[in-house]
């Protein structure tokens, strides 16, 4: 059987891919993409040790499922501020939204 | 580490190798609408995942959200985006950013990855036997967690109210 090792490196992979996304992307719907798959390693976290280490217990899928609603809320709310960003800036690059910039 | 001999070994490299390479085409990808079915393909190989871990109900949870409802929202938000600047904005950074941003996220992985190696011998390397029957996750949401299932509820429809409210903004 495949031992929790592999599933903790791949989530920090999936980890790692998601931090390169947020920092070097300009484009907002890719940062949100970004956040998303760093949402899914935790995910995969999460269920790798309900399962591994408190087997009878499922409060790890508990965490899981709370997870997937609240960052399925949070991809509309977010594509809804993407949409007005572009609708007030004409442009989704996020170095051009500066105007708070003093 | 990981034996390709076994054959649940074997599909759980292949499952790693989708999930891994999706992830990256969906940030890499030139166009964005195919970063978004990328990013798709990503999400239904953390659905083989919750399958490989005892999770079926997680599994259908994650495919009828994420690749049901937030891919499809994704869509569509690319579509009402205009299309020349959704490419536009599609290569790299210019100067070293990008390279920053490589260093920082290979180093965090390693890092991670390096300290589970680590604990390795004192983590299990096998999942206790017994399995997880699919109802028990329904019976402790609703005998355990009730409150923060209403709360959720709460929440989400506050979201969604939000995101409504942003959506119709006139300018």
């Amino acid at each position: 059987m495949v031992s929790l090792v592999s599933y903790l490196i791949v989530s920090a992979a999936l980890l790692g891919i998601g931090v390169y996304g947020l920092t070097v992307k300009r484009n907002a719907i890719r940062i949100l993409f970004a956040v998303e798959i760093i949402v899914n390693a935790a995910n995969l976290n999460f269920a790798a040790f309900t399962r591994y280490l408190n087997p009878p217990q499922v409060s790890g899928q508990v965490i899981v499922f709370y997870s997937i609603a609240a960052a399925a809320m949070e991809a509309a709310v977010g594509l809804a501020l993407i949409l007005v960003a572009f609708r007030l800036n004409q442009s989704i690059d996020v170095r051009k939204l500066n105007k708070l910039k003093g | 580490m990981v034996q390709l001999l076994a054959p649940s070994d074997l599909v759980f490299v292949l499952l790693a190798a989708v999930t891994l390479i999706a992830a990256i085409l969906a940030l890499q990808a030139k166009e964005l609408i195919y970063g978004a079915i990328a990013l798709g393909i990503s999400f239904i190989g953390i659905a083989g995942f919750f399958v490989f871990l005892d999770a079926p109900y997680l599994a259908m949870l994650q495919i009828a959200v994420y690749v049901g409802a937030v891919v499809v929202l994704i869509l569509f938000t690319i579509m009402l985006v205009r299309r020349e600047e959704t490419e536009a904005l599609s290569e790299l950074p210019e100067g070293g950013q990008g390279a920053v941003g490589l260093w920082l996220a290979g180093l965090l992985a390693v890092a991670i990855s390096g300290v589970a190696a680590l604990a390795g011998p004192n983590l299990p390397s096998t999942p206790p036997t017994g399995d997880l029957p699919v109802s028990s996750l329904g019976l402790v949401i609703a005998a355990e967690y009730p409150v923060p299932l209403v709360i959720l509820a709460l929440l989400i429809s506050a979201a969604l109210l939000g995101a409504l409210v942003l959506a119709k903004l006139e300018k």
